[in-house]
């Protein structure tokens, strides 16, 4: 087995991993501050797809520029929805379901309207950044560095926005209590609002990212249930935990998929999830639960 | 006098912190044994451990002679072991009658086939359980709010069915955990009547943790007191009332004169 | 045991009665559905409401537990795909099949639940998520169970013979129609049996408050376990139906994206209060609704979705919530009660934000 193949596979692994982790981050930010379960979160990682791919092909506009707008697209979109539909029942009772059954409903909307406007085919892109790179002996295309690049920036820049910033401050306090956010002057609502934004924002900037790298269909959206496991897998909320789980996700698919092809490498990862989360239910870096009397 | 429970150098550690360290204590059968101390002492742990909620990391519990140390929560229960918790627990949704039923739980003898089937054997033995449970309320003194729904019982009125809904489950020991926190004196007052006839036209052993002294004082027939999860005194309310170890422990060494 | 001093009056009689006429005039009313509605398209529609009923009924029969289960739509097609198996490969007759994939669906259940059971709360949702996915992997990877294209011509139902009567074969929808309705109506008995017995309300207690239904002596684990075999062979008996009357199965029907939370929005936006009209209800309107939105061609999903929202923002009670005061008893469980109150702590309480706006 040439070490090359291995260091091919680790690459790719890496790449799918880092994009996972980019997913898994915003969906963690979407548990943790509004605390719904975004079930419709994939259909936003498809929709940032398509209007990238809209804007370079029907309109011309160069990839930075379509890439930014796909992300401001989407987050606009998921701040809209969240004061249309989240925000309501957060006040009602059983939001938890009803939050898992509004988010269905919106998935449902946005992959069927994605459907009529694009079709059912998929789409392929030709590719933005041709060419390969050869470090050392091994081959690299252009298209996965600047990937990983990119979302290596997003994660950091992230980061940074959580723990140095006004805005990221307010939504790790709404996080714990808004009642205690709200002593400093923080509003839930809008936290939560941006936070909405924010999340979707990011799935759609990796929508966009990966457009040009995989063929584009309606049915993308459902990325969403890798990117739930990824999220319990690392424990939810935990940053490191998501980098975590992504890496092992986006590994799992790439030596899988060559070893034991995808669908079985597909169903080795949720074993391995069930097992985990058997004994640790909640994830890697999470707190197993304890039964505790009141 | 025999000891219906038997706690023998009994630890917990959280971590590196013990909260229950080597506690050695007796209950004698048909007392009523109060448990204080200090904040934090340990005494809600210990319940844990006696009624199986947590599994603890050293020692024995013997109940009747029998080795239950971790044995979990509804196996001391069929044992004859009930608890109260700090916090009231009950079943909200549920109406004060309906809580107090599921409470008989465990005297069901009928298989578990001719219940669902609903045979008649199966409904009789329902309907002597509904009216046993009824009886409990009056007992408690519950009657008139068999029909309401628990969640919205007074705070003082919640305490007690918990202590009813407790004693459903046929238990030879009850352990009740803070059962006059939040009580004014006269629910206090019945509260205390009500235990000491638990203990006395029922023969149940209770043991109880209290932080209103005049209670303790006044109900327990011995205290055993912890502070930092130790056993650091035992013995009846005239003796423990004037230890210096247990004074110190909740004044501090200035306060001990 | 001596006898009660007194006899106590437990309410129930006049409810009792005006319940029972109900009922008998609405069992009266199904069995003569086939009498005034001819099109097959309707019945095919009423029997798929009539499987997502009892679907949707085992959901809430879970949720009386404490427990949300996302292995509805699995264990239906485990069902299903058992019953196919055993009557395409192995010859069974389906009159025993239909038991067959009901017991073998629940042995798979005591397997996994072996493991989910120990666990409440994200600790059962979430492999019961996982394992869903799975299964439906499972089917479509390997070649056995026909892969992604799944399996087809799978027999009808052996005709009924009774002595004197013409024979009952399983040509036309109509008497898959009946099928559906036994095999409700039998879901609809088992399941009040057992809530009106001493292992409902132990299953009600832990739903409600798990750490005193353990210290009142009911073993958590064994009725967890229990409660979630019954649930997933009732889905395997569904399943098992809807292989037989369907003659085709593919994988993509039984994810747990969307089938199984259509099953959740069936029994929620029927109301959960409700463990049988609720998923009735639900499965009925959102059934049928789709199908006759259709007639807008294809943006109907849209529609559909856009109703869905609508009655989740303003029914919150369900739509039979609307129509009855009734308490909501059954839903509040403890687990499903934490992570409502863990939700809330993002919420501010409204005057503390709204003085925030200043």
């Amino acid at each position: 087995m040439p070490v090359s193949i291995i260091i091919q596979l680790i690459v790719d692994g890496l790449a799918m991993g880092l994009v996972y982790v980019l997913l898994a981050s915003g969906f963690n930010l979407i548990m943790t501050v509004p605390k719904v379960l975004f079930i419709a979160y994939g259909e936003f990682y498809m929709l940032g797809a398509y209007v990238l791919w809209g804007l370079m092909f029907l309109g011309d506009v160069p990839f930075f520029p379509a890439l930014c707008a796909a992300t401001l697209a989407t987050a606009i979109l998921g701040g809209i929805v969240y004061r249309l539909i989240f925000q309501r029942i957060q006040y009602m009772e059983q939001q938890f379901l009803t939050n898992i059954i509004a988010a269905l409903a919106l998935s449902m909307i946005i992959a069927q309207a994605a459907l009529l406007a694009f079709g059912t085919e998929a789409r392929g892109m030709p590719s933005i950044f041709p060419g390969i790179v050869n470090i050392g002996g091994i081959t690299i295309s252009v298209e996965k560095i600047v990937l990983v690049a990119l979302t290596l920036a997003v994660l950091i820049g992230l980061n940074i926005f959580l723990q140095k910033t006004n805005s990221g401050r307010a939504m790790r306090a709404v996080s714990f209590n808004a009642d205690v956010a709200a002593l400093q002057g923080v509003s839930a609502n809008m936290t939560c609002l941006a936070t909405m934004a924010v999340g979707c924002g990011l799935a759609g900037f990796a929508g966009g990212l990966m457009a040009p790298v995989f063929a584009l269909s309606p049915g993308m959206g459902a990325i969403t249930i890798f990117v739930l496991f990824v999220v319990m897998l690392g424990g939810i909320g935990s940053m490191v935990g998501a980098i975590l789980a992504g890496l092992i996700l986006g590994m799992t698919l790439s030596f899988g998929q060559f070893f034991i092809g995808s669908g079985l490498s597909q169903i080795l990862f949720f074993v391995v999830i069930f097992i985990i989360l058997y004994f640790r239910p909640g994830g890697l870096l999470g707190k197993a639960e304890a039964d505790i009397p009141i | 006098m025999s000891s219906i429970l038997e706690v023998r150098k009994l630890s917990k550690y959280f971590g590196g912190l013990a909260a229950v360290n080597q506690v050695d204590l007796d209950v004698v059968d048909s007392e009523i044994l109060g448990l204080i101390g200090p904040n934090g002492a340990g005494k809600t742990t210990l319940f844990n451990l006696i009624s199986g909620f947590f599994p603890s990391t050293s020692g024995k519990v013997i109940f009747c002679g029998r080795d239950i140390t971790n044995l979990k929560a509804h196996n001391t229960a069929q044992l004859g072991i009930s608890r109260t918790f700090q916090a009231s627990t009950l079943f909200m949704k549920l109406s004060a009658l309906a809580n107090v039923f599921t409470g008989c739980h465990l005297g069901y003898r009928t298989g578990i086939w001719k219940r669902v089937l609903r045979m008649p054997p199966a409904l009789e033995e329902e309907n002597m359980l509904k009216h046993k449970a009824m009886e409990l309320l009056e007992f408690m003194g519950l009657a008139s709010l068999r029909d309401e729904m628990a969640g919205n019982l007074t705070h003082g009125q919640q305490r007690v069915l918990g202590v009813c809904v407790a004693l459903a489950a046929n238990p030879k020991l009850l352990l009740l955990d803070e059962p006059v926190t939040g009580m004014n004196p006269s629910e206090t007052l019945t509260m205390v009547g009500l235990i000491r006839q638990i203990r006395d036209d029922r023969d149940i052993t209770i043991m109880l943790v209290e932080h209103d002294m005049k209670v303790v004082m006044n109900l327990c027939d011995r205290i055993v007191v912890l502070n930092y999860g130790q056993n650091i005194a035992e013995g009846p309310p005239a003796e423990i009332r004037k230890n210096k170890e247990v004074i110190e422990a909740y004044l501090g060494k200035e306060g001990a004169k | 045991m001596e006898k009660p001093r007194r006899t106590y009056r437990f309410k129930r009689i006049d409810t009792h009665n005006r319940k029972s006429i109900g009922i008998i005039v609405l069992v009266v009313i199904l069995l003569l559905v086939p009498a005034v509605v001819h099109s097959p398209y309707y019945i095919h529609l009423l029997i798929m409401v009539g499987i997502n009923a009892a679907l949707a009924m085992t959901f809430i029969f879970l949720l009386r537990v404490g427990l949300i289960n996302l292995s509805i739509a699995a264990f239906w097609g485990i069902g299903a795909y058992a019953s196919a198996m055993l009557t395409m490969r192995l010859n069974l007759p389906f009159w025993l099949a239909l038991p067959a994939a009901t017991i073998i669906t629940g042995i798979v259940a005591l397997i996994v639940g072996l493991l989910l059971c120990r666990n409440s709360g994200f600790g059962f949702i979430i492999p019961t998520l996982a394992f869903a996915s799975v299964v439906v992997l499972v089917f479509g990877t390997f070649d056995v169970f026909g892969g992604y294209v799944g399996i087809v011509n799978i027999p009808h139902p052996e005709p009924i013979v009774i002595p004197l009567l013409p024979l009952i074969e399983f040509t036309s929808k109509t008497p898959y129609y009946y099928l559906m309705l036994f095999l409700v109506a039998v879901v609809v008995t088992a399941f009040s049996a057992f809530y009106s017995a001493s292992t409902g309300r132990a299953w009600r207690a832990i739903g409600l408050s798990s750490s005193l239904a353990e210290s009142l002596g009911i073993n958590l684990f064994r009725y967890r376990l229990t409660a979630f075999i019954i649930a997933s062979a009732v889905c395997g008996l569904m399943g098992s139906f809807y292989a037989h009357y369907y003659s085709a199965l593919v994988p993509i029907t039984f994810t747990p994206f969307p089938k199984t939370i259509y099953c959740h929005i069936f029994a929620i936006l029927g109301g959960i209060a409700f463990p049988f009209a609720g998923p009735a209800v639900g499965a009925f309107i959102l059934t049928l609704t789709p199908e006759f939105l259709r007639i807008v061609g294809e943006i109907e999903p849209i529609l559909t979705g856009l109703l869905v929202i609508v009655l989740v923002l303003f029914a919150p009670g369900g739509i039979l919530g609307l129509l009855s005061s009734r308490q909501q008893v059954a839903h509040p469980s403890e687990s499903i009660d934490r992570i409502g109150k863990w939700i809330k702590a993002s919420l501010p309480t409204s005057r503390t934000d709204r003085e925030n706006r200043k």
